[in-house]
């Protein structure tokens, strides 16, 4: 996937547990990257797409993701596609889902307070050192060094899709070009992978997905359209 | 601005039409950039030969039409001036073509459109195979997109949206669109994971 991972682990453990956890959490996320990318031709998910892996041959994470991408594309009305490309590219739901899968797997292992930052997919549980909840930035599009909105809690999903440089764009799988209205969509719900696909789909939809994300059950979200405006729903958690 | 936003949201698929209808791009650079030159509230401006039009109406209708993002600095007031000017500047052309064929202009008014955010009806104004007008007749009120529209650079200036170099403590990580390796080592998340 090519992004960076970060881990705070805050639930007061012995330093080798902590050291341990973080390691497989890391060896997972490694492991899933090997198996998912497109980048590299030996990756399983190539492989199914070039043919020489037959779906049946496919591991059961590959056809659970399959199965959730075909999930997403419904109940996003089509414009989450891992397909969008041409060929297969589920990586819009398994950054998210891999990250998701490794947070429930800390919860388990009795770390039940950390922050986890896939590529900036965030999945937080619990509450930081400081004894606070945790407080996460969402970045304001236009400048890197700078967040719009910070938001606090203790159980969240967080994914952001958008579009920050020229160059670079999310495709509109129904017409083929990329998407113009929504600069970056923010949102937030019980699970990553599913955020960051919601995410993906409304940025995929222009200015009619913040519509779309007004009436969907469960999740908020933050919108910065492409001439600056903050759309937001109100049920928000921001911090102060 | 407030009811700007409704048509945005109440109105997608109609305005996407409209963008669609509207003719060739030239014509519609033209109608941005003179109003920007037209002093506010020139008399001559006020009164836009739509007959029983209603000015409040205007101002909303021709905004969700694709402005360029260099709006976003402006105040409330030099924004609804220009959908007067859009609706002047665009007649101009016909006011010059006394000699060629004169196009038949008709008004259609279309049905009162019930939607979750209440009604919207539109009307227009065709000259010959273009649109030359759109007017909402009837644009909902109040709702939540209302409470939610606010500009980012609100947000930006105030405390949540401060530079966070200067309130790194305050932050723990930050949600952003995928960042690729070289985006990530000039991201705040970088900072923030050096800063521990």
């Amino acid at each position: 996937m090519g992004t960076a991972i970060s881990l705070d682990l805050a639930t007061d453990l012995p330093a080798a547990v902590l050291r341990t956890l973080a390691d497989d959490t890391f060896r997972w996320l490694r492991e899933v990257d090997a198996r998912f990318t497109t980048y590299r031709e030996d990756s399983e998910v190539r492989r199914l797409d070039r043919g020489e892996l037959p779906p049946a041959g496919a591991s059961a994470d590959l056809r659970a993701v399959l199965a959730r991408c075909a999930d997403l594309w419904a109940d996003t009305d089509g414009f989450f596609d891992a397909y969008a490309t041409g060929r297969l590219d589920p990586s819009g739901y398994v950054k998210g889902w891999a990250a998701q899968v490794a947070s429930d797997r800390l919860v388990a292992a009795g770390a039940v307070d950390h922050c986890l930052n896939a590529g900036g997919d965030v999945r937080v549980r619990g509450h930081s050192s400081s004894g606070r909840p945790w407080r996460i930035g969402v970045r304001h599009p236009w400048d890197a060094d700078a967040t719009c909105l910070v938001l606090t809690g203790t159980d969240l999903a967080v994914a952001t899709s958008g579009v920050y440089e020229r160059g670079h764009h999310v495709l509109d799988p129904r017409r083929g070009v990329p998407a113009r209205g929504l600069r970056s969509v923010t949102v937030v719900g019980p699970d990553l992978g599913v955020a960051d696909a919601y995410a993906t789909a409304a940025v995929a939809m222009g200015v009619a997905g913040v519509g779309w994300l007004d009436r969907l059950p469960g999740h908020l979200h933050a919108v910065v359209t492409d001439d600056g405006r903050l759309l937001r729903s109100t049920a928000l958690p921001l911090a102060d | 601005m407030r009811r700007a936003l409704l048509a945005i949201t109440g109105l997608a698929a109609g305005t996407t039409a409209l963008v669609v209808l509207k003719g060739a791009p030239e014509d519609r650079q033209v109608a941005r950039e003179l109003p920007v030159g037209v002093p506010v509230g020139t008399p001559d401006r006020t009164g836009p030969a739509t007959p029983g039009a209603t000015p409040q109406r205007t101002a909303a209708t021709p905004r969700p039409t694709g402005q360029p993002s260099s709006t976003a600095g402006r105040t409330p007031a030099a924004r609804r001036t220009t959908p007067g000017g859009d609706a002047g500047t665009r007649r101009t052309p016909a006011a010059g073509r006394t000699t060629a064929p004169k196009p038949t202009t008709r008004t259609v008014t279309g049905p009162v459109v019930s939607t979750e955010f209440g009604n919207v009806q539109v009307r227009i104004t065709v000259a010959g195979t273009r649109i030359v007008d759109a007017v909402a007749l009837e644009l909902p009120q109040g709702g939540q997109s209302d409470l939610r529209s606010d500009r980012v650079d609100a947000a930006y200036s105030g405390t949540s949206g401060d530079v966070v170099r200067q309130q790194g403590a305050n932050l723990d990580t930050v949600s952003q669109a995928t960042a690729t390796s070289d985006g990530y080592r000039r991201s705040l998340q970088a900072a923030l994971d050096q800063a521990r």
